[in-house]
């Protein structure tokens, strides 16, 4: 379980975490975690749950700030941003959350607009042409007129998709993008992840569960737990790592670092069963 | 998700900590009013949601209000003959008790719980989070908007109350009741005065009460935790939390104006 | 290509322009600026020395039936009369110039109105004209002064001196009641006691400090106003050259008289009593 010695700069990394250490009520998320996104890459972070991958993309947006660390989003560290630069650099990143995140008030091509509305000042043909191309990208050109509550769990990742995607970011950072989806609309968010990376260049980062789906797309895989990386490398390969934590994650093992019970006293103390020790 | 409190803090604690926490809020809500000034339109549209959509309530309340009044007082004076002061005994107590305390009760009822549960539910979905990443700032487009919508709203309603609370009173004293028109209008026109009645008392009083109901209204909002259970316990609270500060504020607020 | 947003500002347009309406209405049809015109009609002035509790919009009645209305009731500096302009339907304009116009109060507590008492002139005054002929309100205190006896004195704060007298019998003599020389109201009754030394009454007069030439021997007497009013103290000048000072008493005093005592001289012939103070 040791962690490999990482270079100091590398511009190859997008993002550089190095000795990141947050306490959330008295729980240690992350204990001196240090990882790199590659550039252009698509980089999957799996783990346990309860390991704190939601709230390690919360830190790389700055919208969670950490104890102990630094955080550099291509070069800047988001720590000493203000609250203008902030919001510069998260123009930058889309992102895309498990449960979509529409706004209720407005339908699908307002939800997408909604950026452009707020940030820039274009001419409202622009702002038409532009969501309806974005729409188009993710197959919900159609749906345009509808409200977010007439869609369905796919479509309405893919509208999300298509606002994160409106300012042509550098860095996606993709929420348990697969949870609760069939296999057909699961097929379509791979196709269009691989073709934002492939077609576009965005640096993608996926916190997700489903190894399969994994494996088809990611470049990189990471695996966090007990606030620390404990295996990484490319998703074909991982699962053959040989460490405890790799055979109980993707071996299937029920099992292992991660304990099946819960912490709890002495199994016969609580069954009323006096003097006997385990 | 265990609601028992931790032995140490109790009702009293607690109640002042929100107190606290509101007052700080109120200054972050007013600290993003100049930048809220893009999102005028969210202004506009949640003044329509909020405003505008309450007059059914408002107008049929006061209506009854001033109905109810005229009669009572009726009862009341003509054991000594003095209906003719009932007019003026309605407009007086519309003006400076009932109509901003009755409009700011029902505003937290209908137009407070409705922003709470809103807000609420933006969080619980995620929505708040989605605008901070689109670099929105949610305090400047969801919080500010609909707190200046309430403030505008207030004094609106309560004139509109009050005056449906005079023309109620009208119909039943002189239509119903017989009170001779001329007297109506004369006693009360000589004894309302613009500056203590309707000033200090309808549009003053509503205004404070604006403050203080869209404040708490928008404050439990953004603060309950995003469950369902969350969102309905804050409802509850943005309307017993509001209700104590009106009646509260118009003790202090009569005690100073009038 | 939506603009949710413009539906919005004009229900919110509108929602504004009414609450402005309802308060305009408030303030202008409510409030002491309140000040409306009756269609068809003609003024009429008149003034009144005391309009009592008249106010604006108050009713104009002949008969007892609403003609019109009160429209403005104003005071010029330096008058002491009030004018009061009435506003009168064009259909009751038989009006003769010599009619009286009479605050009435509608109840006991009821508010006023002024009503129209048609004279017999043959002249109907016009638009614009004027009633000469007024009555104002009778304020409640004088009424009631008259029924009880009190008041009607003018309270002459630090300008009075006092001076006392002891009578046998006070009648209904009570605190504020006048005190007259030679009819002309000088001072009132400041205190009325029973002096449990002397067995009599001990009553304290204040008079104005305008009148200090009393002679100290004048005396003073328990008199009524007429038959059945209220009593009040009348000063007969004496014919020293000493004048009352302040804190002097007065020894010479007439008693009031007692209505038994009427009865009595009728029906057994008693005899009147003008003791000094002192002997009984």
């Amino acid at each position: 379980m040791t962690q490999p010695v990482r270079p100091p700069a590398d511009d190859g990394a997008l993002v550089r975490i190095r000795g990141l250490t947050t306490v959330l009520n008295g729980k240690t998320i992350f204990d001196a975690l240090d990882l790199d996104i590659p550039r252009g890459k698509v980089t999957a972070i799996m783990g346990p749950s309860g390991t704190g991958k939601t709230t390690l993309l919360k830190h790389i947006t700055g919208q969670m700030r950490a104890d102990a660390g630094s955080i550099h989003v291509n070069g800047e560290n988001v720590a000493e941003l203000s609250r203008e630069q902030l919001y510069k650099l998260r123009e930058g990143i889309g992102y895309l959350f498990q449960n979509s995140a529409l706004l209720t008030d407005f339908d699908v091509f307002e939800n997408v607009a909604f950026p452009l509305r707020q940030h820039t000042k274009l001419p409202e043909v622009l702002i038409r042409n532009l969501v309806l191309m974005k729409l188009q990208a993710v197959g919900l050109r159609g749906a345009a007129r509808l409200s977010p509550n007439e869609l369905s769990g796919g479509m309405a990742r893919r509208v999300a998709l298509a606002r994160a995607i409106v300012f042509d970011p550098m860095l996606i950072l993709y929420d348990e993008p697969f949870v609760g989806l069939d296999p057909v609309a699961l097929n379509q968010v791979l196709k269009l992840i691989r073709t934002l990376n492939q077609s576009l260049g965005i640096t993608s980062v996926l916190v997700a569960h489903e190894l399969a789906a994994v494996q088809r797309i990611a470049d990189h895989v990471l695996l966090i737990a007990n606030g620390k990386v404990v295996a990484e490398g490319d998703p074909k390969t991982i699962a053959d790592d040989g460490s405890p934590w790799t055979r109980q994650f993707f071996g299937g093992e029920a099992d292992g670092p991660v304990p099946f019970q819960y912490p709890a006293d002495d199994y016969a103390r609580a069954l009323g069963l006096a003097g006997a020790g385990r | 998700m265990n609601v028992r409190l931790p032995s140490r803090e109790n009702v009293v604690t607690r109640s002042l900590a929100q107190i606290g926490n509101s007052g700080l809020f109120l200054l972050t809500l007013l600290a993003a009013v100049p930048r809220s000034m893009r999102h005028v339109r969210e202004t506009i549209r949640q003044l329509w949601f909020v405003g505008a959509m309450s007059l059914t309530i408002i107008m049929t309340c006061g209506l009854f209000v001033g109905m109810v009044l005229m009669l009572q007082l009726y009862h009341v004076l003509s054991i000594f003959g003095g209906t003719s002061a009932s007019g003026m005994v309605v407009a007086l107590s519309v003006y400076r008790e009932l109509g901003p305390v009755v409009t700011a009760l029902l505003f937290a009822g209908r137009a407070g719980t409705a922003v709470t549960a809103e807000i609420g539910l933006m969080r619980a979905t995620d929505q708040i989070s989605a605008m901070e990443m689109m670099a929105v700032d949610p305090i400047a487009y969801v919080a500010t908007p609909r707190f200046l919508a309430g403030l505008i709203a207030m004094p609106l309603l309560c004139c509109v109350f009050c005056a449906m609370a005079v023309f109620g009173g009208h119909l039943v004293g002189v239509t119903w009741l017989g009170i001779d028109n001329g007297t109506f209008w004369s006693n009360m026109t000589a004894v309302v005065d613009v500056r203590t009645d309707i000033v200090n008392g309808v549009l003053l009083k509503s205004l404070a009460f604006g403050a203080v109901v869209s404040l708490i209204a928008v404050f439990q909002g953004f603060t309950t935790p995003p469950t369902s259970e969350g969102v309905a316990y804050a409802t509850t609270r943005t309307v017993v939390a509001s209700s104590i500060a009106i009646l509260a504020l118009d003790f202090v607020l009569t005690a100073f104006l009038m | 290509m939506s603009q949710p947003r413009n539906s919005y500002a004009v229900g919110t347009g509108l929602f504004i322009v009414l609450g402005f309406a309802a308060l305009a209405y408030l303030a202008t049809q409510t409030s002491s600026v309140a000040n409306v015109r009756q269609g068809d009609s003609y003024t009429l002035q008149t003034q009144f020395t005391n309009i009592g509790q008249l106010k604006e919009r108050a009713p104009v009645k002949i008969a007892g039936v609403r003609v019109g209305q009160v429209q403005s009731i104003t005071l010029k500096p330096g008058h002491d009369v009030a004018d009061v302009t009435l506003s009168i339907d064009r259909q009751y304009d038989h009006i003769p110039q010599d009619s009286v116009a009479t605050i009435f109060t509608s109840g006991l507590l009821g508010d006023q109105y002024v009503g129209i008492e048609y004279g017999s002139a043959k002249q109907v005054v016009a638009d614009g004209g004027s009633l000469a002929r007024t009555r104002s309100t009778q304020p409640l205190e004088q009424m009631l002064s008259k029924f009880f006896g009190a008041g009607g004195v003018v309270d002459n704060v630090g300008g009075s001196y006092t001076v006392k007298a002891n009578f046998t019998n006070v009648g209904t003599l009570s605190v504020g009641a006048p005190v007259k020389m030679a009819g002309v109201v000088i001072g009132s009754v400041q205190s009325v006691r029973a002096d449990p030394v002397q067995l009599n009454a001990s009553v304290v007069l204040s008079i104005d400090k305008r009148y200090n030439a009393i002679p100290d021997d004048s005396a003073a007497a328990v008199f009524t106003s007429g038959l059945i009013g209220s009593q009040y103290v009348a000063i007969q000048p004496g014919g020293s050259p000493d004048a009352l000072k302040d804190g002097d008493e007065m020894v010479l005093t007439q008693s009031a008289m007692q209505l038994e005592d009427l009865i009595g001289k009728f029906l057994v012939n008693g005899s009147g009593d003008k003791k000094p103070a002192g002997e009984k």
